[in-house]
């Protein structure tokens, strides 16, 4: 029947609308759990593998574990880090390559997270901070070793 | 007490005492007008923070909250930076039909503002024809949208400006049909008698089911003719990047911002004085003790929060329902509600003629 | 008095003066949005007069209907921006000629009779124009409200068979 089929069409649709308008009638009125972060105010846990921007450890002598083997030079898919060495002199009098300075283009920098697989000393890895916004693109290029680090003994 | 009526009777008193009759006409029209911008400024900011608080406490989040005390002069802000946005009109652009389309779509909703009565004796323009006249003059606010449409020189714009007049042309049908059936029961078209036919309860509770189906097509038609979701696809974001309002900004735009958001405030009302009778408190038959309670209660209170009430519905639509396709907004006018409409038209004459309502 | 004829000289001015910006427009728009604002104007003349049912009724129809349906018919055949060609002379002439004929018809017209400006029409109620359309004696108007009843269905049966031929070829 042509009438009947018409009328259970509107009201199938009308029910399914009141059942669409019960839900956020439920929320609008049971107004407790707020999805929204407060941001600048609240600041939020962030998850464990979030990936904000490559730093260098330093340990409380100020000494990193980075060689300066270049790995992670190589392993960045579009030339975010570059490595600058020294050579340095040894107590034995032999010379040996020695990190001079970590350049890290942060603006470039996509964190796929490559560079930190490729780190055969686990000397860099990434930090959790993202409030990364400056005036100038210049500040984003960064060096990562603090002046007048060291390597730390024993890393090869 | 002091009511609305008594000061706008006060200054008519003073003012025709000292002036002769012109003067005291233009006097009256200034503050009229005056007033009515007022009324339009005050709503647009009401509105706006109100529709973002209600879609914010919807999707479980907070909304505005950090101008002014709660977020409340948020829309303040916003409204001080469109106004001090530029004003750009596109190259190739019609330039005086581009500039007039606001200006037509605001004063369209000035003059719908007229016979619409606030509280008893309060009304700009008591037009023995109120609701025809509302909906005649309603029906000329979809050229400032094609007109917009058309001389903003996109294709964007000109696909939303149809489908937008599209779309308010068939919806004003089923608007206009269910706005009769309160004029069958009632018998004239003033606005002062339809509130006045409901001192012993609204029509939404004498009437019962043919004016309760009226009331829920008509809530569907206004939303449909104000441009709002889920009828919005004559502006659509995601699918016409705003359609006719695309190329305007700064104050232009404002302006149609406004004009939507008084649109609404205007349907309401009129949805308010013919279902919820208006500024007439709710009063119950002829229980004199309970009615004399709720007469205590002024009859603007009233008659915001009746229209309040029913803004909070089309907002709670927008915030639920997704967008219609065309076909879709198409079928649902001239399939289901113009002939529900009509049929229900049939059924309140019948129930006019019968007496088959409490009287 | 004086505000009230200032109220109608402007009125005309504005029906006189879109008029004619309607037929010598360039663009097609603004020719039609020019002739809304003629129309809006006869409008305002109604509601000067205080005949409100008839102003709002002229809003409905012309405003609302008429108008809006010839803005659609130029959105879906004009492209945006293009002018019109100038019309040939010949035909700038006869036009000329032709209204101004139809002026001189109207105005022999008036200048025949006698119009009362201070007639007072009486109350003319939505009640009683609904009585008369449905009046069958003597003097009633049923009969050509009929007649426009038939003709306007027959025009829409019409427009439903055309509609309907092109589904059907269609398919």
């Amino acid at each position: 029947m042509f009438i009947v089929d018409y009328i259970k069409t509107v009201y199938n649709s009308v029910t399914s609308l009141l059942k669409g308008m019960r839900m956020t009638g439920y929320y609008f009125f049971n107004h407790k759990e707020i999805i929204t972060q407060q941001y600048p105010d609240v600041k939020q846990e962030l998850p464990e593998r979030f990936r904000g921007e490559v730093v260098m450890l330093h340990d409380e002598k100020n000494e990193h574990r980075c060689t300066g083997c270049t790995a992670c030079e190589l392993a960045c898919p579009n030339a975010t880090i570059k490595i600058v060495t020294k050579q340095e002199l040894q107590p034995d009098g032999k010379k040996k390559k020695a990190l001079d300075t970590f350049v890290y283009h942060l603006e470039l920098c996509t964190m796929c997270n490559l560079c930190i697989v490729a780190c055969p000393t686990d000397a860099i890895k990434m930090a959790q901070t993202f409030e990364h916004s400056v005036f100038d693109r210049n500040q984003l290029t960064k060096k990562l070793n603090a002046p007048g680090s060291k390597l730390m003994e024993g890393v090869e | 007490m002091i009511s609305l009526e008594h000061i706008s009777q006060s200054i008519h008193e003073t003012l025709s005492a000292s002036l002769n009759a012109t003067l005291v006409l233009l006097i009256e029209m200034a503050i009229a007008g005056v007033l009515v911008i007022s009324l339009f400024a005050v709503l647009g900011l009401v509105l706006v923070f109100m529709e973002r608080k209600v879609s914010a406490y919807m999707q479980i989040r907070l909304g505005p909250n950090r101008v002014g005390y709660k977020g409340f002069a948020q829309t303040a802000a916003d409204t001080l930076k469109l106004l001090i946005k530029e004003g750009l009109t596109p190259d190739g652009a019609d330039k005086f039909l581009f500039n007039l389309a606001p200006l037509l779509v605001i004063i369209v909703a000035m003059l719908i503002m007229a016979p619409i009565a606030f509280t008893k004796g309060f009304q700009l323009w008591d037009i023995n024809i109120g609701v025809l006249y509302v909906s005649a003059v309603s029906s000329v606010g979809v050229i400032g949208i094609l007109m917009a449409g058309w001389a903003s020189n996109n294709k964007y714009s000109l696909l939303g400006a149809m489908r937008s007049g599209a779309q308010i042309v068939s919806y004003e049908l089923s608007a206009g049909l269910s706005v009769l059936t309160i004029v069958i029961l009632v018998g004239s078209l003033s606005i002062n008698d339809i509130i006045a036919s409901q001192q012993n309860g609204w029509w939404i509770f004498k009437g019962h089911i043919p004016v309760l189906i009226s009331f829920v097509i008509f809530v569907i038609a206004v939303t449909a003719e104000t441009n709002r979701a889920p009828f919005d696809l004559a502006e659509a974001e995601s699918e016409l990047t705003a359609g006719f309002h695309t190329e305007y900004s700064g104050m232009r735009f404002a302006l149609f911002f406004l004009a939507e958001y008084v649109n609404i405030f205007i349907v309401c009302a009129i949805g308010a004085t013919l279902f919820f009778g208006g500024w007439m408190p709710f009063h119950i038959g002829s229980w004199e003790a309970f009615n004399h309670v709720m007469d205590f209660i002024p009859g603007i209170v009233w008659f915001f929060a009746k229209v309040f009430a029913l803004i909070f519905l089309i907002m709670w639509f927008r915030w639920t329902f997704p967008r219609l396709r065309i076909d879709q907004l198409l079928n649902l006018e001239w399939k289901y509600l113009l002939p529900i409409a009509m049929f229900n038209l049939l059924l309140t004459t019948v129930m006019a003629i019968t007496g088959f309502y409490i009287k | 008095m004086a505000v009230s004829n200032i109220i109608f000289y402007l009125l005309s001015a504005l029906i006189i003066g879109c008029g004619i910006m309607s037929v010598t427009s360039r663009q097609i728009f603004r020719s039609a949005i020019y002739l809304l604002f003629c129309m809006m104007g006869v409008a305002g003349l109604y509601f000067w007069m205080q005949y409100e049912f008839i102003a709002a009724v002229q809003i409905v129809v012309y405003v609302g209907g008429i108008v809006v349906l010839i803005i659609f018919s130029i959105f879906l055949t004009h492209r945006v921006g293009s002018d019109l060609a100038e019309p040939e002379y010949k035909r700038t002439l006869f036009a000329g000629l032709a209204s101004l004929f139809a002026f001189l018809l109207f105005w022999s017209v008036i200048k025949r009779n006698e119009f009362f400006g201070e007639q007072s029409s009486g109350e003319l109620s939505v009640r009683r124009i609904g009585e008369e359309m449905l009046n069958y004696k003597q003097g009633g108007f049923v009969l050509p409200f009929e007649v426009v009843s038939i003709l306007l269905l027959a025009a829409m049966i019409g427009c439903i068979v055309i509609a309907m031929r092109a589904q059907t070829e269609k398919n």
